[in-house]
């Protein structure tokens, strides 16, 4: 009887590790699958003659950042890039802070339609309303500029922007304005001491997102950019479009810096939820 | 008295503090998108006249009815694919194995990273002297020509998946983790197995989450746009054929009657979305 | 100078149609803690924010300290308050908040580090300066609050319920805790309150409030045994009602016709055959016994129809004649059990009338 059950406890056990195995190797090639086209990119930039049929280069260069640095014109295209984002974060921001003031704090009758409204943009493909914005800006000369092109950028970035303020704004404790009130700091004190301090991680977070947006933004840039204005997407996209693909790969890799840093801000701070909040706002 | 100009005054600042978001929406976003539906019944390359030749050319022609096609059939394939990887991957991961902080992180990483570089990345690894040919010729002995993916509607499937089922998984992930474990403990001690709790407990009860998710996943590849324009080779959906439309053939009118045909559909999968979202999850 | 630290004149606040005061008129004397007592939305927490400034009455004048504050603004009031939910700065530790009210008002560094550490010794959290409130206990937290309130030695303290958020253990300490701090510094305090037994615990004088308007203002005793409304009787301990109409008056007796019983009643002033009179007593201080082992007008006869052993006492539900419902609370040795007779004393000197009753 005594060995019964000890064969029964074995056998379970064994069961158990194997199914835990399963999980793991399944755990492990999701992993993969997520993560081995970054890598590829990443190999690719620096390898020479690797035609594939080979799972590493056998030499590694840095030839294809010096073509896309000289020959691409990396660094215009990146200050291009930079201007423009720069641009459409004050923008944004000069928009959102108001905004999502009045959205976070005031009362509003039919705030929940407003606020999907202000987020349509978001939801709704771009293309289907870049158009638009190219014929409008065709004919105000605002394609080829930097404020062009930053400004039909801001349609994607401020929608965004307002909603991370306006739920910053929202969060603002009543209570603890009020007590920063009857310690007795004035209207102005309490602003400064303890509204600023608590609503600028949101703000800054904001500036983030929309940077991003901008830096990465690639479908309202393709409608109205021109010769002065490329950006380092659509010069990524361009030269994908030409066959340079490790020249390609080498500009996916500047690209993606931004991206990389922010990935490294939310790992620290894990709350995907509020990711897909962007989009579930609504 | 006093207290209806003082609403009147209220009413005022929240209108002011609400302008420049609303300006934002109305000028980069709500007339460019009444510009596109006004251009969509002009005829082509004309200011004036009325026609909906367009529309009939767009719903008639068995080409363009074709790219309606292959963009549903895109979306619906990404979406069931989507549920398919998401269900046991949330299962797995709401049991918060070793690693999984990185695990969810990698989820992000669709999300987070400009598409136009994961659709480099995924082309890259996909192709017939990529890792994935060179992985599947090794472990698969009967295996003697490489793949072909990329250009294929089964690998433009495969890259919709990989880029759009962060959506669904996040919410499922996010209504298995809301679930009250009692209630499956309850399950169990009723003499439910672990199968039966799955399929009688777990699943109606996350039913809500799981579908808002896919709803989100098909809404976002029935929009995708740099990823086919990259991928796509031939295959053109929607968004593509618009860009294609405008600037290729030039064809302003036509591409707009695409757009808007486009932009309701998106409204309206928006709307079943909001429905889905708004059923209290039981 | 006023004798009284704070006086409500007459502050009637509205919201919309909504009355949340009622022309309140209230004197809180120097170094008196007087607690506002009253169910939820009885208005207590509208008169306190009229004091704190965030509300501005409709009606009515508010003077602190002789001085009339109902135009200024709050921060200029001079006043320490603890919140409900503490309201700390998320952003700054323990010792930042409590040094912020001294930053505020210009001190020297070297000063506020002496006052801080002071007032932190005082809510016993010399250790625990650098702490984000995130870090902290509930109780922790709540003195730290307490601290934040006192550094700056205002003129008035201010609780809204202060202990509401915390477990029952540790409210009791922190009760004792904030009296013997209020009574130490002698500062005026004003404590808002749905809890009767920390109202009764704690204050000097308790303000009882309901819709919107204040009921009676006592000492607890005061409240306790002389309540002046039902209302009051009966948000103040337990109390059983007894409604009748005056039969005769007979010298130090007054006969109450309550249903079909008649009670002898010790006779107040005024009373006349023909009233209709509301009297009650309290469960703990009817007296039971074996039925004819007690006579005399204010002994009754009934039935337990429900007995609840409650450890340290008993709880009996008995049935006089044929509906009245007497609800008796005793630590009696004699048990009665569901079923049996029993003879009720209501002592004359316990069984009091109310307001004169109901016309």
């Amino acid at each position: 009887m005594m060995c019964a059950m000890t064969l029964v406890r074995q056998y379970a056990r064994s069961v158990l590790s194997a199914k835990t195995l399963l999980v793991y190797s399944f755990l492990l090639g999701f992993l993969l699958y997520m993560v081995t086209p970054f890598l590829i990119i990443f190999f690719n930039s620096f390898g020479k003659g690797w035609y594939g049929m080979r799972w590493l280069p056998q030499e590694w260069t840095l030839n294809w950042y010096q073509w896309a640095i000289e020959v691409a014109d990396i660094p215009e295209i990146m200050k291009n890039t930079l201007v423009i984002a720069g641009i459409a974060v004050v923008i944004s921001t000069l928009i959102a802070l108001p905004t999502g003031w009045a959205l976070g704090r005031r009362h509003i009758p039919g705030k929940e339609l407003l606020t999907a409204l202000i987020l349509l943009p978001r939801m709704i493909p771009a293309i289907t309303f870049a158009l638009g914005v190219a014929k409008i800006f065709y004919g105000l000369h605002l394609v080829d500029t930097f404020l062009g092109v930053a400004l039909a950028h801001v349609a994607l970035a401020a929608p965004y922007a307002i909603l991370v303020l306006s739920a910053t704004f929202e969060s603002l404790d009543e209570r603890v304005l009020e007590a920063s009130a009857v310690c007795g700091a004035s209207p102005a004190q309490g602003f400064f001491y303890v509204i600023l301090p608590l609503i600028l991680p949101g703000i800054l977070s904001s500036i983030i997102f929309t940077f991003t947006t901008s830096y990465n933004e690639f479908t309202m840039t393709l409608m109205t950019y021109g010769p002065h204005t490329v950006t380092l997407p659509v010069r990524t996209y361009l030269a994908v479009g030409e066959g340079y693909w490790e020249v390609s790969s080498a500009m996916a890799v500047i690209l993606i810096i931004p991206s990389l840093f922010i990935l490294f801000l939310i790992q620290r701070q894990l709350q995907p939820e509020k990711l897909v909040g962007g989009f579930k706002g609504v | 008295m006093n207290s209806f100009w003082h609403k009147q005054r209220e009413g005022l600042i929240t209108l002011v503090l609400l302008s420049p978001g609303l300006a934002g929406f109305f000028g980069l976003f709500f007339y460019p998108m009444l510009l596109t539906v006004i251009l969509s019944f002009r005829p082509e390359g004309r200011e004036v006249g009325w026609t909906l030749a367009h529309y009939a050319r767009f719903l008639g022609d068995p080409a363009f009815r074709d790219v309606l096609g292959l963009t549903f059939s895109l979306a619906v394939g990404a979406t069931v694919f989507s549920v398919l990887l998401s269900l046991p991957l949330a299962l797995v991961l709401r049991e918060k194995p070793k690693g999984n902080r990185l695990f969810r992180l990698s989820i992000l990483l669709p999300m987070m990273m400009p598409h136009l570089i994961s659709a480099l990345g995924l082309l890259l690894f996909w192709s017939k002297r990529g890792w994935a040919n060179l992985f599947l010729l090794t472990v698969l002995p009967f295996l003697k020509e490489p793949v072909a993916v990329n250009y294929t509607i089964p690998g433009l499937i495969l890259f919709y998946v990989w880029l759009f089922y962060p959506y669904t998984c996040l919410t499922t992930l996010a209504s298995l983790e809301a679930l009250d474990r009692s209630i499956e403990e309850a399950a169990e001690v009723a003499g439910a197995n672990r199968l039966r709790v799955l399929w009688h407990i777990v699943l109606p009860l996350i039913r809500p989450g799981v579908l808002a998710g896919s709803v989100l996943t098909f809404m976002m590849a029935f929009g995708a746009f740099s990823v086919p324009l990259v991928t796509g080779g031939n295959y053109r959906p929607l968004s593509v054929q618009i860009f294609t439309q405008a600037t290729l053939y030039l064809e302003w009118s036509a591409a707009s009657a695409m757009a808007v045909v486009m932009a309701m559909a998106q409204v309206t999968f928006l709307t079943i979305y909001m429905r889905v979202l708004r059923r209290p999850i039981a | 100078m006023s004798d009284y630290m704070i006086e409500f004149v007459n502050v009637t606040k509205r919201y919309g149609d909504i009355v949340a005061n009622e022309h309140i008129t209230l004197q809180i004397k120097r170094g008196e803690l007087m607690t506002l007592l009253g169910p939820s939305g009885c208005g207590k927490t509208t008169a306190l924010r009229c004091l704190t400034g965030h509300n501005h009455p409709d009606e009515g004048r508010i003077f602190i300290d002789g001085q009339d504050v109902t135009d200024l603004p709050t921060y200029k009031r001079n006043l320490g308050m603890v919140f409900q939910n503490f309201a700390l700065f998320p952003h700054m530790t323990a010792f930042e908040n409590v040094e912020f009210p001294l930053r505020i008002r210009g001190l020297s560094q070297s000063e506020r580090r002496e006052k801080v550490v002071e007032a932190l010794k005082l809510v016993r959290l010399e250790g625990y300066g650098s702490h984000f409130p995130r870090q902290l206990s509930g109780g922790q937290q709540q003195r730290i609050g307490l601290a934040r309130a006192l550094v700056y030695r205002p003129s008035v303290l201010l609780l809204d319920e202060p202990l509401s958020n915390l477990d029952a253990k540790l409210r009791e300490e922190m009760r004792f805790e904030i009296k013997d701090l209020q009574v130490r510094l002698g500062i005026t305090a004003v404590y808002v309150t749905h809890d009767q037994e920390e109202a009764l615990a704690l204050s000097d004088r308790v303000a009882i409030m309901n819709k919107g308007r204040i009921e009676q203002v006592g000492t607890p005793e005061e409240i306790y045994e002389r309540p002046g409304s039902q209302f009051v009787a009966d948000f103040i301990g337990l109390s059983n009602f007894l409604e009748g109409t005056v039969t005769a008056v007979e010298g130090e007796t007054t006969y109450l016709a309550v249903d079909n019983l008649s009670l002898g009643l010790a006779t107040t002033a005024g009373a006349r055959v023909g009233q209709r009179v509301l009297a009650f007593v309290r469960p703990n201080e009817v007296e039971l016994a074996a039925p004819g082992t007690m006579s005399g007008p204010e002994v009754l006869e009934g039935v337990v129809e429900k007995m609840t052993y409650l450890g340290d006492k008993v709880d009996y539900r008995l049935r006089l004649g044929d509906r009245l419902m007497l609800r008796v609370q005793s630590g009696g040795t004699v048990r009665f059990k569901a079923g049996e007779r029993v003879a009720v004393r209501l002592p004359m000197e316990r069984c009091r009338v109310i307001g004169g009753g109901k016309a």
